[in-house]
């Protein structure tokens, strides 16, 4: 069967679809800058910035959807999953101003209020523990709104960039050809013969503790999956006559790869980023309850998980059960988003 | 694959067989917290290995649970001469092969000691001091040192005589030299490991060692001592904390270390089930770098090291309140330390002469700023998170109370191999830490963790922080050169004394060892931690 039909080469000139690309690219910038700040700690700005986040997020997701929305909102699940991802990730942007308590700051903690049960209040009465708290005296609810932050931003913004460099690695495979292209899937095929978690260990082992460092080594174990996606839809795509017609024009191959090839290979890549941002959240999880990922005086989803589990046993259950509720609607609903989309934007499912 | 209710009917059917079976035919079954890495009693100087050595192999003087010495295969000991320790050997006692112990095999397993290879820790601490042997008779031992040393029967405690015999070497022709004695076809580790060369003179002969899998252990039937109590013990290593609580439960093993503190109140309210603690020699404390200007992981001072000023140690050492550390995060089971040993052991202060800092966050925030840091500074508390019990809970509860005097603190943790190479390449300016005394007296610590740094002296080796102050050197010199008892116990007390008073080291609190058990069953508590077969007995 001929794709072409369904995702036709590049019109000419389109004002419409130019401008929504002009406003995907400034959104999708603005997004990967505003993630930087905040990953980066910069005080500066922080409640603007969060607001371009949410902003950019959003404009992002009505791109993308852009046409498509009746087919996207097929089903009660659909219009479900998307609002309660909306809604956690209203949570994390706006963790600072809605949590009664910043919990990475060690002087409002007392350990004086460890392990209380839900609804338990400090002792002047002056806050109530709604979620109950952990043993160093940390609301679980405020642990959960930065932890989602954390556990969303890295992810995210490790997607991204490892989307980045996967593309550029998996396009140029492909245009290159020959000996290059050998050489970089090889290198694409090692290292997807390890597990990601068993790599992401070992990095976090070498790096030690930190946000940045986590993202690095998320990124390192994910560009893989990009690059051989890419350069599988690039290949093909290559291969089909508006290239051809692109090359007759006398297009230079900056033009031809940039304009018309990587755009064709957008959606598939749209498809995976979505469910590797849930994996993404999973394997960061998972680093941080092995005891290699945030810093413990910052817990992520994992890390709450992980401080709570050994109390488990003992019935002090809300330790660890809130934050696995909160780690277990995130992935769940982007996972169900991500299904969506790929139902949406696979011309293949197309009937 | 049985079926669960089948497996349930078959332990009911056990416990009701078990009080009809003679005791001496029963077994015990032990969750080990932690694994040993080698069954060669001299290849690993490293608790669990120490442990299970105890088992089979015995040594000169043994330890009771207070780390007091005692008589095992010597009867008796006196300092002979300037720089000497007799020792009177047992006469009744062979090796599980059937060769008779004497004081050749003693020489025999020092001259083995030195050249174990691919040793990860040698046992050379110990066997260091001893310089040559004279054998009046084969059951009289001589040990010379280059000095007075008081501390060789506390060290011989530490490692067990192997059979020169059993390994086709004729004792008496051993030319004993501190640098090696030659080949002397010492079995190998592997050979411990595959327990062909196992031959000890303990209460129980190895049967397997697999690593991962588990040891057993039966018993020895011709020991020279009271039979142990146990035909058969399987050790299992359970090595995480929640197996192992629920194999007790579950009743797959009889006895288990260190269970998790979270869970012990349930395990008290179980009737079947007891539970036993004890303080342990092991002290939990924080070592400041006295050395580095600039220190690694302090910010927001120029080009100083706060920690070099006295004042701001103090204020670091109470602004900690150890009893809500001991209540809230230890739950109970540890102890407020006041100095590097706990009370009742040699060297350390009895109970109330040297009790814990008093917590006062307002004098603490009044020294700071009568240091020059009014608003404090920011310091980084590096910590193992694997390692000591709730390490890395405890290093954040203190840098909550940090924070809460004006310290901008936070906690850098990490797994306890990545944490100690990065200690011992200095790069923490406040790390926490435990320290066990092996010879459980004040010297281990003080001589491992304040004494200035002096590899040729064995002093300060695990001096991070390079603390140094010769007039405490000098006192802990003294002690460690004098043979009276009373004298140096002086002389300890007086050095950690010295120490305290500078704030050279942040003691937090002593941790209390905890076994839980079944309710027909009782174990001693150990102040070294140890879980000895040999020792659990069946409740009166």
């Amino acid at each position: 069967m001929s794709v072409s039909e369904q995702s036709p080469p590049v019109a000419p000139v389109a004002a419409p679809r130019d401008r929504w690309r002009t406003i995907n690219l400034v959104a999708g910038l603005a997004v990967i800058a505003t993630l930087g700040i905040l990953l980066s700690g910069q005080s500066i700005a922080q409640f603007p910035a969060r607001v371009i986040l949410l902003i950019g997020l959003v404009v992002l997701a009505a791109g993308l959807l852009r046409g498509r929305a009746h087919k996207f909102f097929s089903g009660p699940s659909a219009y479900f999953a998307t609002a309660s991802l909306l809604l956690l990730i209203v949570l994390a942007i706006f963790a600072t101003e809605l949590s009664p308590q910043n919990p990475y700051d060690l002087r409002q903690l007392d350990i004086m209020d460890g392990r209380l049960p839900p609804g338990s209040t400090t002792f002047d009465g002056a806050m109530t523990f709604h979620l109950g708290t952990d043993e160093q005296g940390r609301d679980i609810l405020s642990g959960i709104l930065y932890g989602l932050r954390v556990s969303l931003s890295v992810s995210i913004f490790a997607t991204l960039a490892a989307m980045v460099i996967g593309v550029v690695v998996g396009i140029y495979a492909a245009w290159a050809g020959g000996r290059i292209e050998s050489i970089l899937m090889r290198i694409v095929d090692f290292q997807l013969s390890f597990p990601s978690i068993l790599v992401a260990l070992m990095l976090m082992a070498a790096f030690g503790r930190g946000l940045d460092k986590i993202v690095i080594a998320l990124i390192i174990v994910q560009w893989a999956y990009y690059a051989r996606t890419v350069r599988g839809t690039a290949l093909s795509e290559a291969r089909k006559e508006y290239i051809d017609a692109a090359r007759g024009l006398g297009l230079p191959a900056y033009r031809i790869v940039f304009g018309h090839l990587l755009p064709n290979c957008i959606p598939p890549l749209i498809v995976i980023s979505t469910v590797q941002v849930a994996n993404t959240i999973v394997l960061e999880s998972s680093l941080s309850f092995l005891g290699v990922g945030v810093p413990i005086t910052q817990p992520s989803l994992g890390l709450l998980i992980a401080n709570g589990y050994g109390y488990m046993l003992s019935g002090q259950y809300w330790m660890s059960m809130y934050p696995g509720v909160a780690l277990l609607a995130i992935v769940a609903s982007i996972n169900m988003v991500g299904d969506r989309l790929r139902d949406t934007l696979n011309p293949r499912l197309q009937k | 694959m049985t079926s669960p209710v089948i497996r349930r009917l078959a332990i009911l059917a056990m416990a009701a067989a078990i009080p009809a079976l003679p005791l001496a035919a029963q077994e015990l079954r032990i969750g080990l917290a932690s694994e040993p890495s080698s069954a060669d009693p001299h290849f690993h100087n490293l608790g669990p290995n120490n442990q299970l050595r105890r088992n089979v192999f015995e040594s000169l003087v043994g330890t009771d649970e207070a780390q007091q010495l005692t008589p095992q295969l010597a009867t008796s000991w006196e300092p002979v001469g300037e720089n000497g320790w007799q020792f009177n050997l047992r006469t009744d006692v062979t090796f599980s092969d059937g060769s008779p112990f004497d004081a050749y095999d003693v020489i025999y397993t020092v001259c083995r000691i030195p050249g174990v290879p691919d040793s990860p820790s040698l046992f050379t601490t110990y066997t260091g001091a001893i310089t040559g042997f004279e054998v009046p008779d084969p059951h009289t031992l001589i040990m010379l040192t280059a000095e007075a040393y008081p501390l060789l029967p506390t060290e011989v405690s530490t490692f067990g005589i192997i059979s020169a015999r059993a390994n086709g070497v004729d004792g008496s022709t051993i030319a004993f030299s501190p640098e090696g004695c030659g080949d002397l076809n010492y079995p190998a580790t592997q050979a411990f490991n595959d327990t062909t060369a196992a031959i000890g003179t303990g209460p129980f002969l190895m049967e397997s060692f697999r690593r991962g899998e588990g040891i057993e252990l039966v018993r020895n039937p011709d020991y020279w001592g009271e039979p142990a109590p146990w035909e058969r013990v399987t050790m299992l290593p359970l090595t995480s904390e929640g197996p192992r609580v629920a194999a007790l439960i579950a009743g797959d093993v009889d006895l288990v270390e260190n269970p998790p503190l979270q869970d012990l109140e349930r395990l008290r309210g179980d009737e079947t089930l007891r539970v036993v603690q004890g303080i342990s020699n092991r002290v939990i404390y924080i070592h400041l770098d006295h050395e580095q200007v600039p220190s690694p992981m302090i910010r927001g001072v120029d080009g100083v090291n706060p920690l070099q000023d006295i004042r701001v140690r103090e204020a670091l050492t109470i602004g900690i309140n150890r009893d809500a550390i001991v209540e809230r995060i230890m739950g109970g089971v540890a102890v407020s330390a006041g100095e590097l040993l706990p009370p009742g052991m040699f060297g350390a202060h009895e109970e109330g002469d040297l009790p814990p800092a008093v917590f006062d966050p307002e004098r603490a925030q009044a020294l700071l700023a009568e240091a020059g840091y009014p608003d404090g500074f920011g310091i980084t508390l590096g910590t193992p998170n694997d390692r000591y019990i709730n390490d890395a809970q405890v290093a954040q509860a203190v840098a909550q109370m940090w924070a809460r005097i004006g310290i901008d603190a936070d906690v850098d943790a990490s797994t306890a191999s990545t944490f100690f190479s990065r200690r011992n390449a200095f790069e923490f300016s406040a790390y926490m830490a435990g320290w066990g005394s092996g010879t459980g007296e004040m010297s281990s610590p003080l001589k491992a963790l304040l004494a200035t740094r002096d590899p040729d002296r064995g002093f300060g080796g695990t001096n991070r922080g390079q603390y140094s102050n010769p007039a405490m050197d000098d006192l802990l010199t003294e002690a460690l050169r004098t043979v009276d008892d009373d004298a140096r116990q002086e002389l300890l007390r007086s050095a950690s004394r010295m120490a305290m008073a500078d704030f050279a080291i942040i003691p937090l609190h002593y941790e209390v060892t905890p076994w839980a058990m079944r309710a027909t069953i009782d174990y001693a508590p150990r102040a070294d931690q140890y879980t000895l077969p040999y020792d659990v007995r069946p409740a009166q």
